[in-house]
């Protein structure tokens, strides 16, 4: 497959600030949903805004549908689509304007510029309000809208900066199934940005983490699980016996804790290992009288890497400690 | 380019027709202009004698003018170009503040097309005040009194010669527009730059009225150039050869700051666009 996002050793310096970026590099194959995930004011707008075209690089290349984002600036603008983090439509203008004037700027003919307009109204449900001012639209309809402006002219990357961020949960799951079909029935590509832990997991192929600038892990949701070395099961059994070194001893097993009469294994996956720990401890004539389980998620993938939570990141750099990347991004959105 | 200026400057137009107030209410300060300061600034008002406010032993330095309004009209097309033209450009900074000018770099399109796109909605919205100051300056009392001879050709010279004055401000507004990072900025600048060039120039008395010094100020001041060459067409009907190279030598002028304006303009967009 080849690569139609390939960034290496991508750098971002402005002169007030530290690095931005630092030294990123990753790739992008064709029909991948690829995810860049972390707390505000990682470097994610900074590092989507070099590969639109947006901000300058300050170091290393980037190569968007085989164009370099320094050399031919204006190919890859031609290529890509772009939804920007804030809506940004002409609110006095109709739906369907919008649309014809991002044609217009894509160099579409008319005709051409109008038949595809009235198909993405249909994709995203807009087709009768298309004729109203985006003014009257709700913010769910003005983020459909934004999302299909991007796609006017067909590209061959769609960039998405934090796609669905502040909106309610029933707009953000419509949001990630257009995500989704766009992808699947169209075979788009899409880079996007992230901190919701749960969209990444949900819509991506690979994911990035990234923090203070630079990417600390990248790979599929699961292989990034999976590197966790597994599920956690909890267990309380009666009878007051130590069960630890039994447990230990059963295949997939890798660790056991034994907090007041419960147990806390770590395994690889729980659903194959369950029946070996029923039957060994059933063996024993005692009963398991509490169990829970817990597949591991992207945020634990975030503490294991980065040493903190998403939760405890994203409130540190709105209280101070992630000023410097937050005022330097503030400094680049002006 | 072409195709995208226009497509950005219907965008603009667009968005006008569906909300005209800022337009109209521009276009009608020509009423308050001829109107009130027309008879309180008026010379003849210190000339008890004169009988329906004509100028009577003025009228020569007023460049012939029968009355002051006639004088003033011309002058007052010109502020309301200056100030439309100057205010009309805050459409550029919102769409920066809103994050619309990212958008719009995003696209595949030459940078210099978002200025001009910016430059011609304004021409064209400013070109609707133009013939409600004229009519308005033919209604008041004591209003606008055409030249022997006046036709349509001097209405054309006079609406051309608007067309020009306000591309001038249109380009040196919309660069100074593009530049800016905020609407506090853009407005600090408009009121900085609005008085001094409405006050320094021949709109509301003739350049003999002014002393030595501020002279050859007033002489180039773009706003004196066109209202200069409109007051030709307006007072004089048909034009000598003498009023003909005036009125030639006052284009040359407001072409010339044109040229520059935009010149500037454009290396205004082109940095306040490129990629940092």
């Amino acid at each position: 497959m080849s690569k139609i996002i390939d960034a290496k050793g991508l750098t971002k310096t402005y002169p007030s600030s530290a690095k931005v970026v630092d030294d990123v590099s990753f790739a992008v194959d064709e029909g991948e949903i690829f995810s860049l995930l972390g707390p505000n004011g990682a470097g994610k707008t900074t590092t989507i805004r070099m590969l639109t075209t947006l901000t300058s690089v300050t170091a290393g290349e980037a190569f968007v549908a085989g164009r370099s984002v320094q050399r031919e600036p204006g190919e890859v603008r031609s290529l890509i689509g772009v939804v920007p983090q804030e809506v940004t439509l002409d609110n006095e203008l109709k739906g369907i304007e919008n649309l014809l004037l991002a044609a217009k700027l894509q160099h579409m003919p008319t005709a051409e510029a109008k038949e595809r307009a009235g198909e993405l109204l249909r994709l995203v449900e807009l087709e009768e309000s298309g004729g109203n001012r985006v003014a009257t639209y709700s913010g769910g309809m003005k983020r459909r809208l934004q999302l299909v402006t991007a796609l006017i002219h067909q590209p061959q990357v769609l960039f998405l900066d934090e796609p669905t961020v502040g909106l309610d949960i029933q707009t953000r799951t419509r949001i990630w199934d257009y995500i989704k079909r766009l992808n699947r029935e169209q075979g788009l590509s899409i880079f996007m940005t992230t901190h919701y832990l749960e969209e990444a997991d949900q819509l991506s192929d690979i994911v990035a983490i990234m923090d203070r600038g630079t990417i600390r892990v990248s790979g599929s949701p699961s292989e990034l699980k999976a590197n966790l070395r597994g599920d956690v099961l909890t267990l309380s059994v009666n009878g007051g016996v130590d069960l630890t070194e039994l447990l230990r001893s059963l295949p997939n097993v890798t660790e056991v804790t034994r907090t007041d009469g419960s147990y806390r294994l770590k395994l690889p996956r729980v659903e194959s290992a369950l029946p070996a720990i029923i039957t060994s401890i059933a063996s024993q004539d005692l009963q398991i009288t509490e169990t829970s389980f817990s597949k591991p998620t992207l945020d634990q993938v975030f503490l294991e890497v980065t040493g903190r939570s998403m939760r405890d990141a994203l409130e540190s750099n709105t209280n101070g400690h992630g000023d410097r990347y937050a005022s330097a991004h503030a400094s680049e959105t002006k | 380019m072409i195709s995208e200026t226009l497509a950005l400057g219907r965008r603009s137009l667009t968005k006008w027709t569906r909300n005209p107030f800022a337009v109209i209410v521009t276009s009608l300060q020509a009423l308050f202009w001829l109107a009130l300061f027309g008879n309180s600034f008026n010379p003849a008002n210190a000339l008890q004698s004169n009988a329906a406010g004509s100028l009577g032993p003025l009228q020569q330095a007023f460049g012939g003018a029968a009355t002051y309004i006639t004088f003033l009209t011309p002058g007052v097309i010109s502020i309301v170009a200056l100030t439309g033209m100057s205010f009309m450009g805050v459409d550029l900074v919102f769409d920066r503040v809103n994050g619309y000018l990212d958008v719009l770099r995003a696209f595949p399109i030459p940078r210099t097309s978002i200025y001009f796109g910016g430059v011609i909605q304004n021409v064209a919205k400013g070109m609707i005040a133009a013939p409600i100051t004229f009519l308005i300056g033919l209604v008041v009392p004591d209003g606008l009194r055409l030249g022997q001879g006046f036709g349509v050709l001097n209405l054309v010279g006079i609406f051309a010669t608007i067309a020009l004055l306000t591309t001038v401000f249109s380009t040196f507004f919309t660069g100074i527009a593009i530049s800016v990072k905020s609407t506090d900025s853009f407005f600090a600048a408009v009121n900085f730059l609005t008085f001094p060039i409405m006050f320094t120039s021949t709109a509301f008395f003739p350049l003999s009225f002014f002393p030595g010094w501020l002279k050859p100020i007033a002489q180039v001041n773009p706003i004196s150039l066109a209202s200069d060459a409109m007051r030709l067409l307006v007072v004089n009907g048909r034009l000598s050869a003498s009023q003909t190279s005036a009125f030639i030598g006052d284009w040359v002028g407001l072409l010339a700051f044109g040229m520059v304006f935009a010149l500037v303009g454009i290396l205004m967009a082109r940095s306040a666009l490129k990629a940092r």
